[in-house]
């Protein structure tokens, strides 16, 4: 990979380029798939190519080609340059960066076991034997498991002299129980939805989440749904459990403040944001409550690294302090357009796309609460667990979420269980009204595998911290 | 080599190094390319050349799939025995009844299309360069800013398997998307997506969006309630594409996700909406057969308000017992087959007609983010964007703020009030590609607005 990366930063001043980097990226996966008792999918992956970035003219280019022979990287190199001029002509200033140390390094992530040294019939047991437990609850009638591991080497250089060699593993996994009446599908997942929990780490972190013995409690509450009422409408307090303060996080903090979307350059398709640079420091973002920090150290996460994807280290940085909004994060190219240092934000999905702004770990740091006091503290209200859907508008202003499972409170105490419950708000007004924020020990880092963004696409894995935290005067049951 | 003898190429090596009782290779070639634009200047500027080959071992009822991008021979070898652990020791599935054979009316043999010159040949760096400042300049001439891209894709698909399915094509698109933003905020979109890049109307489309953005400057918000809607046909697409996703697979059927599964057969609709798949339209872009190398049917879905079938792939098919409609995703597909070239019949009316048969409703340019509450009702949450008006006495009068519906479009399809004779391609290069009029609906239920 190392002798690649040289060839290709070679090929790339040859051919014109004023800056060039290279990312080589060498990915091997494995996915397991259990539905209804059936084994659906036992598939791996390998994959290895390299993505050739270069300024030329003042402007950026950037080719990927997965042939990595002397041949391939010289026609990727030209073709780069190329796209660089033919992108020139609509600059009027040359492209300025950050600075960036040109640092030389090794970084690897956690891991106690390889999950590709487990046996696949290991991992398949595992599998169909959570998948039995929830098939026993005789209202389930479908029924998922599934498991995914990764493991992945890159390697960047620059022409700067970077030359940075990172690998690190993840594993997710994760259940679901549907109990489908004519017309309706209750779903209750485990540990989360949409694919479960992912991390950076081996196999042990994959037994830690013990499937099998979550089964039998999820599948009793997707049968319990089907007798249970519609969440009520209106408007009211709402506690949310910490996977569902983890997509809040994402989708209406994380997002509005990277700075590539603030700067517009995201605006046709995943849109602008509702932050403007002028704001930072001045903008009252939430509650004095509302803590809001980025921290690609965090150990495990996958939003975590020892350098991003320009060779920028990885740093820990408060996003909103008490309530105001401090920090962006950035890249080496929206920074300088503020005239700040990167935050080190700038991340590529693959070997064939280029780094964008996107997220690492972004928490909500922990309260004081414990969730049975914030609970009895609360007179009346709804606690609402595990996301089923999201939505939110082109500047992340308007949202909706629906979640799998809600419980009414009231005096206190938890209540009836309700059914497809929804809460809809505007980010500056649903933040303001965050009054209480669980504590250390309800807090956890929760991976986010599918976050979407940019053209081509790109699928990156970021994280979140969060806790339950508590809303009040938030509109419930939406068209319910 | 065209991009598909590339990947026939490739498939049939790696399944000659396949070891199982059925062995089927899925082999692609893409060479693919996106100019980017954002405040009035290309600011992403990308091409990528990749493949892979993925290969499925049946030894038994045991299947195991293990995919490449390497070409060489030893990595070919190592994909094949990583695919052939995984079939060894994964348990036995009665229910899987083998690859698709040629030899059967479902799955005949799919010559290869013909070869020919590649698009992005001619749509090189430069002239992909020239539409996106052809763009550029609609909005910049006046005072607004423009953001979108201008892309184009060349992929070879091959399938071979075992049994003698022998199938490779080639898929090409070009696509050019436009955002263009008045300095309040308001903003119009104009998007287009055709197999020929010459076609592209750079300029036309640079105005389309500017006009709808200089528009909507001053829009006012919608209070939440219920309204008369006429969807324009990027907004009809994104409906559309979650109906497929959630209720015409054969699996969403199967496992009584899907309303088609309670009301098929039923007058769900009215006789003026027919929905189907039909890849082989040469106004849409896709590919003459499935994932299996199965060629692909024309498939009703919605027969004039009657819900009539869904598609298949080989298993569900054998499952369902009925025919094999080619509709597979790649192996292993955890959702089953999936229509990936939904149409909606046209109508007879003019956009206008449909606009001047509402008292007061709403127009919508275009959603965003879509989501979906329930899938058995397709309940929907969404946002819309780029260009939202008031209709008031059969005409636009006053631009909208961005609204947020939650609508089931199975009630809103029930009252489908006109549908538009003009349809347009949506979609992306790479993928599917949904066919639309514009749709008059008679109740489409806003539950919020920003701002």
């Amino acid at each position: 990979m190392r002798d690649i990366a040289a060839a290709a930063l070679d090929a790339a001043e040859l051919a014109g380029a004023s800056y060039a980097d290279v990312r080589v990226v060498e990915e091997r996966s494995e996915s397991i798939t259990v539905r209804t008792g059936r084994v659906e999918g036992v598939a791996s992956s390998e994959t290895m190519g390299l993505g050739i970035r270069v300024i030329a003219d003042g402007a950026w280019g950037f080719a990927a080609t997965a042939e990595a022979t002397e041949e391939a990287i010289r026609a990727a190199a030209h073709e780069a340059v190329a796209l660089a001029r033919a992108a020139a002509r609509t600059w009027r200033f040359p492209v300025r960066l950050a600075d960036a140390p040109a640092v030389r390094d090794r970084w690897r992530g956690p891991c106690e076991t390889d999950p590709f040294a487990v046996p696949i019939e290991e991992k398949i047991s595992l599998l169909l034997t959570a998948d039995e437990a929830m098939r026993a609850e005789p209202l389930v009638s479908v029924t998922e498991a599934s498991l995914d591991s990764l493991a992945l080497t890159k390697v960047f250089a620059s022409t700067d002299g970077a030359f940075i060699e990172q690998s690190y593993t993840e594993v997710g996994a994760g259940i679901a129980a549907r109990a489908i009446t004519d017309g309706e599908v209750l779903t209750r997942s485990y540990p989360n939805s949409h694919g479960g929990q992912h991390l950076q780490g081996g196999w042990e972190a994959i037994v830690a989440m013990d499937l099998p013995g979550n089964a039998p409690r999820i599948a009793e509450q997707a049968a319990a749904l089907t007798r249970a009422a519609l969440c009520p409408s209106g408007t009211t307090t709402v506690i949310l459990d910490g996977s569902q303060v983890a997509l809040q996080v994402h989708e209406s903090i994380g997002h509005p403040t990277e700075l590539d979307r603030v700067l517009g350059d995201e605006a046709a398709f995943a849109g602008t944001s509702w932050v403007r640079a002028a704001d930072l420091g001045t903008l009252k973002y939430g509650s004095d409550r509302v803590n809001v920090v980025a921290d690609a150290t965090t150990p495990g996460s996958l939003g975590s690294f020892a350098y991003d994807d320009e060779g920028v280290p990885a740093q820990r940085f408060d996003v909103v302090r008490e309530g105001v909004l401090v920090g962006f994060l950035s890249s080496r190219e929206s920074a300088a357009a503020i005239g700040r240092a990167s935050t080190g934000c700038a991340r590529a999905s693959g070997w064939n796309r280029i780094p964008l702004v996107r997220m690492t770990t972004v928490s909500l740091e922990p309260g004081e609460w414990d969730l049975d006091a914030l609970i009895a503290d609360t007179d009346e209200g709804l606690l609402m667990e595990t996301n089923s859907s999201w939505s939110i508008d082109d500047r992340r202003l308007n949202f909706q979420f629906a979640c799998e499972v809600g419980w009414e409170i009231k005096g206190g105490k938890l209540g009836r269980m309700v059914k497809n419950p929804n809460y809809t708000g505007i980010t500056p007004q649903f933040w303001a009204s965050c009054d209480a924020v669980c504590s250390a020990r309800h807090w956890q880092v929760w991976g986010v595998p599918n976050c979407g963004k940019g053209e081509p696409m790109q699928v990156a894995h970021v994280a979140h911290g969060a806790a339950p935290a508590r809303f009040r005067d938030v509109q419930v049951g939406v068209a319910r | 080599m065209s991009a598909h003898e590339a990947a026939a190429e490739l498939a049939r090596r790696a399944l000659a190094l396949a070891d199982g009782d059925e062995v089927e290779a899925l082999a692609s070639f893409e060479h693919a390319a996106l100019t980017r634009f954002a405040n009035n200047r290309i600011h992403q500027n990308v091409v990528e050349r990749a493949h892979s080959v993925s290969v499925r071992v049946v030894v038994g009822g045991r299947q195991g799939v293990a995919s490449t991008d390497r070409t060489d021979n030893e990595a070919l070898v190592r994909c094949c025995a990583r695919a052939r652990e995984a079939a060894v020791h994964a348990p036995d599935d009665p229910s899987f009844p083998g690859l698709p054979d040629p030899g059967l009316p479902d799955a005949s043999f799919v010559p290869a299309a013909p070869d020919g010159p590649s698009l992005l040949d001619a749509f090189d760096a430069d002239a992909r360069a020239a539409a996106a400042v052809a763009i550029i300049a609609q909005s910049s001439e006046r005072g607004l800013t423009a953001a979108g891209t201008v892309s184009a894709s060349v992929t070879g698909i091959a399938v071979a398997n075992s049994r003698g399915i022998d199938a490779a094509a080639t898929r090409s698109a070009a696509r050019a998307t436009v955002l263009s933003m008045h300095e309040t905020g308001a903003s119009g979109w104009a998007a287009w997506l055709g197999p020929d890049a010459a076609s592209l109307p750079a300029d036309s489309l640079g105005d389309r969006a500017a006009l709808l953005a200089a528009r909507a400057v001053g829009a006012g918000p919608l209070e939440p309630g219920t309204y008369p809607v006429v969807l324009a046909p990027d907004a009809v697409a994104d409906v559309v594409d979650f109906l497929g996703y959630t209720s015409f697979g054969a699996r969403a059927y199967h496992e009584r996700r899907s309303f088609v599964a309670l009301h098929e057969g039923e007058q769900l609709f009215p006789e003026s909406f027919s929905l189907l798949d039909d890849a082989l339209d040469p106004a849409t872009v896709g590919l003459p057969f499935d994932f299996e190398g199965v060629p692909k049917r024309r498939v009703p879905l919605v027969d004039r308000g009657r819900p009539v079938g869904v598609v298949t792939d080989s298993y569900w098919a054998a499952r369902l017992a009925r025919p094999n409609t080619g509709h597979a995703l790649p192996a292993p597909n955890p959702y089953g087959p999936l229509p990936l070239n939904l149409a909606v019949e046209p109508g007879t009316a003019s956009i206008d007609e449909m606009i001047s048969g509402i008292e007061r409703g709403v127009y919508v340019t275009r959603f965003h983010y879509v989501n979906i509450e329930d899938p058995v009702s397709v309940l929907l949450t969404g946002m819309t964007r780029d260009g939202t008006f008031l209709i008031e006495d059969g005409r636009l009068t006053k631009p909208l703020r961005n609204a947020r519906f939650t609508q089931s479009v199975v009630e809103a399809l029930k009252g489908l009030r006109a549908t538009g004779r003009d349809r347009e391609l949506v979609g992306t290069e790479d993928g599917g590609a949904t066919l639309v009029p514009p749709l008059a609906l008679e109740r489409w239920r806003f539950t919020g607005s920003t701002g």
